[in-house]
């Protein structure tokens, strides 16, 4: 590769070479690369950029950018490239069907993620507090969430479907069937079930990183377990249950996966209005704009996260 | 003060005494929850009757022989791989050298890098993967399989650098002092010293990278054009139109991929390293 010019700065990178080459392990490649890491070093802002660059490139190239192109096409008529218009927003917003569908969006988000906050902070509580194989327990928590989304979710149709698993069950025990597939219901277990083990760990991180002197001084203080839980260990690990919230809440807004497979018709979210457009209907642009609303609704709950103390990079660990 | 006292006095007794009880109870219950669907699942593979019903009257290995001699899912999984293996090397390289650039540089953009390795987990899949086509397949006109292949990257970097950066932040750094003080350049230091001591959490964040990307549904439904479906495509479709017992075989083998991976990742790194950052 180029070599420096620079020869006076470049002997001393050099002689380092050559005494790890003493040591015998150093080949030719090696020495290449030896003379690369040299270049580099002596430019700290070029060995920066080649080593964040690539990174760096293809998530704004690929991932930013690629926001922004659907921001722009949002603004389009019904086709790519086509007139500019306000006319996505104006259809979108002034549709009764699509606002009720918001709407109903939102409320099942938010008794998704309150479900799921409640359930997940409980466990992560009992496995800190009162279990002594935490990492046992965390493997068998969290091993769910790493299979196949659909598959879960066709566990669950498996389960809730009319004389499935569920009211196989209920038969032999004399009681009736419930036959909860495709039923606002469904739709909350489903999404509770694939979101728990995600939630938890934030819980879990902020509940480790409590200090335990500070519960027990409040308990020495004569406080019982409610009042030490209410006014120490909750406000203390506030971060990580708003962590948890907004990685639930976030992915349920967008959702359409687990709405088509467990919901009727009777419960279409915000996601599948979009998957419609892309799938079906072929309208990129009007899809484009229903991208942005959902956006919208996830930047202003991101602020206000942020707000309220939630740690966004470190998913709840940097509590103490 | 005492007024609330009274009013809650009998509950504190009653938490003090049962907390520990009650905390048994909430374990076993959500691990239940987590984990019979999944078993059911398993179960329900050796049925003879098929997916409606239960409880099935034999038990029977004819699904797995058909799932064996199913051409159409045995491409979705070589599909499926030759996506995903390319995916987890990229994602792997780039990680490693988010972790180690966030690590060790102080640079203009390193919050932004962060926040921009750290979105993808955030802004919702359908969002992403409706922009994704948009400007892959509408803007730059990329063929299918470089789209998906980036888009996979897209999504497993987040997860890869959540694992790998732990290992470089906890990594001795003394340790790099000392070899450079022995005469090792810093490629050398870090092919000699840091490499070793990290290994551990890129294999980590690379397995997970490989679950992750081997289950990748939305990006994927929306990036990648019709035929050659992945698995997890493959199964989408099965599960809408024609549900077979079949399903219930692939949904084994996507159990048995993703706790093997998470396993073995779990076996080279610490399991709260998932959790904690």
């Amino acid at each position: 590769m180029a070599r420096s010019p620079r020869s006076d700065d470049e002997r001393s990178a050099e002689s380092g070479k050559r005494l790890a080459a003493d040591g015998g392990s150093v080949s030719d490649a090696d020495g290449r690369l030896s003379d690369l890491t040299s270049f580099f070093r002596e430019r700290p802002r070029l060995r920066t950029l080649a080593i964040a660059g690539p990174p760096y490139g293809l998530l704004v190239f690929f991932f930013a950018i690629p926001l922004l192109a659907m921001l722009v096409v949002s603004f389009q008529t019904d086709q790519i490239g086509g007139a500019w218009t306000l006319g996505n927003y104006v259809d979108f917003l002034t549709s009764e069907t699509y606002l009720t569908v918001v709407w109903r969006t939102f409320l099942l988000s938010v008794q998704v993620t309150a479900i799921v906050a409640g359930v997940g902070y409980a466990l992560a509580y009992s496995i800190v507090r009162f279990s002594r194989r935490t990492t046992l327990l965390l493997l068998l928590v969290i091993l769910p969430f790493w299979t196949s989304y659909i598959i879960r979710m066709y566990a669950w149709i498996n389960i809730l479907q009319s004389d499935g698993v569920l009211d196989s069950i209920l038969n032999l025990v004399g009681l009736p069937a419930l036959s909860l597939l495709y039923t606002e219901t469904a739709v909350l277990i489903g999404f509770t079930y694939v979101w728990l083990p995600l939630a938890v760990l934030p819980f879990y991180a902020s509940l480790t990183n409590l200090d335990a002197d500070l519960i027990e001084a409040s308990k020495d203080l004569g406080a019982g377990p409610i009042r030490t839980f209410l006014s120490v260990t909750l406000p203390m690990t506030i971060n990580g249950v708003v962590t948890g919230v907004v990685l639930v809440f976030i992915p349920t807004f967008g959702s359409f996966i687990t709405p088509r497979l467990l919901g009727g018709t009777n419960n279409v979210m915000i996601g599948m209005v979009i998957e419609n457009q892309f799938k079906s209907a072929f309208n990129w642009p009007f899809g484009a704009a229903i991208g942005m609303v959902i956006s919208v609704v996830v930047v202003a709950l991101l602020v206000l996260a942020t707000r309220l103390g939630g740690g966004l990079f470190g998913t709840g660990g940097e509590t103490s | 003060m005492s007024a609330i006292d009274s009013v809650t006095g009998p509950f504190e007794r009653f938490a003090q005494a049962h907390a520990s009880r009650m905390a048994s109870v909430v374990i076993a219950a959500v691990l239940a929850f987590l984990w019979l669907p999944i078993g059911v699942l398993v179960f329900m593979s050796f049925a003879d009757g098929g997916v409606l019903s239960f409880p099935p009257e034999e038990l029977t290995l004819r699904w797995y022989r058909v799932f064996l001699s199913n051409d159409a899912a045995l491409d979705a999984i070589v599909t499926t791989l030759t996506i995903s293996i390319p995916a987890t090397g990229i994602t792997v390289a780039l990680s490693t050298m988010i972790a180690y650039a966030v690590d060790r540089y102080v640079f203009t953009g390193r919050n932004w890098l962060q926040l921009l390795s750290t979105l993808p987990i955030i802004v919702p899949l359908v969002v992403t993967g409706v922009a994704m086509v948009l400007f892959f397949n509408g803007t730059l006109g990329l063929p299918d399989y470089v789209s998906v292949v980036i888009a996979h990257v897209v999504r497993t970097i987040p997860f890869a650098t959540l694992v790998i950066l732990p290992t470089f932040i906890s990594f001795d750094r003394g340790l790099e002092e000392a070899s450079k003080d022995l005469g090792a350049d810093e490629f050398e230091t870090f092919r000699q010293v840091t490499l070793p001591n990290v290994f551990p959490g890129v294999i980590a964040g690379g397995l997970l990278a490989f679950t992750l990307s081997f289950n990748e549904f939305v990006y994927t439904y929306f990036v990648k054009g019709s035929g050659d479906p992945t698995l997890p495509v493959y199964i989408w479709n099965q599960i809408r139109y024609n549900v077979t017992p079949e399903v219930n075989v692939i949904s084994v083998v996507f159990l048995a991929v993703a706790v093997s991976m998470v396993l073995a990742a779990v076996s080279l790194t610490r399991v709260d390293l998932i959790a904690r950052r």
